[in-house]
């Protein structure tokens, strides 16, 4: 199991970003990846990833603030259509980011 | 199992003009029934025009508008079938309409504790077969029964 760290983001970081939290965090397991989640509103976010290591942004809500790390929009976590793209979308960034 | 659907909080026929009305008009469920505080519906109608709640699902179209935690007293979610659809933004997708035939409003005190509701609600935005149960329930004793079967 590689090691990652993932945020996502919904307007108020409690309802749709727990919801898709916990649909990553096993979707990447199945994959090889054991997620740290951490949940954010577009206002918390960069108080949410000051001092760790995040890998990836996971956005339900746009976020046009740059903060400096890959976004994959996850919609398609919430209506089901489209998931595998979010998932393969997510583990494109990790595997770039842990290819050493 | 923690409980979120209460028969108080279910009804259909909500004839609403827009999408301010519907919340307005569903959330009234909710502050009757004191599972929210009186700044709930304002905090909702704003937020919404922020971030938008409609979704696009496989054969219907839903809202799942909700706010902040401090505007909830007690958890629980209404399940809503509006007289006619109205519209709605995307969620994400700003720009993109929906017309929502449902809402799906959500009463969250604490996302860890109430993780089991908002993963059975997610459940239900992506399983065909409960979504045809609630498209399919006409009187509200058929959308209580529904709602209990798939969120509980």
């Amino acid at each position: 199991m590689k090691s990652c760290t993932v945020v996502t983001v919904c307007g108020s970081g409690v309802v749709t970003s727990s919801m898709i939290a916990l649909k990553i965090k096993d979707q990447l397991r199945e994959k090889g990846w054991d997620a740290t989640m951490y949940e954010a509103s577009p206002v918390s976010l960069s108080s949410v990833i000051t001092g760790k290591d995040i890998d990836v942004i996971v956005c339900a809500s746009p976020v046009t603030e740059d903060v400096g790390i890959p976004k994959v929009k996850g919609m398609g976590m919430v209506t089901g259509m489209g998931e595998e793209k979010v998932i393969n979308e997510i583990i494109a960034v990790l595997e770039e980011k842990h290819k050493d | 199992m923690e409980q979120a659907i209460y028969r108080e909080l279910i009804v259909t026929g909500v004839d609403a003009k827009d999408s301010e009305d519907a919340i307005r008009q569903v959330g009234q469920l909710f502050l009757k029934e004191g599972f929210v505080k009186d700044t709930y519906i304002d905090a909702v109608c704003e937020r919404e025009k922020v971030f938008a709640t409609g979704l696009e699902l496989e054969g219907i179209s839903i809202a799942m508008p909700h706010t902040d935690i401090i505007h909830v007293n007690k958890p629980g979610v209404t399940v809503a079938k509006l007289a006619h659809p109205v519209e709605f933004e995307h969620m994400g997708e700003p720009g993109r309409k929906v017309q929502a035939e449902m809402l799906f409003m959500m009463a969250i005190t604490n996302p860890e504790d109430q993780i089991g509701t908002i993963m059975r609600v997610l459940g239900v935005f992506q399983n065909k077969e409960a979504l045809e149960a609630f498209k399919a329930a006409e009187t509200e004793d058929e959308l209580y029964e529904a709602a209990a079967k798939y969120i509980g």
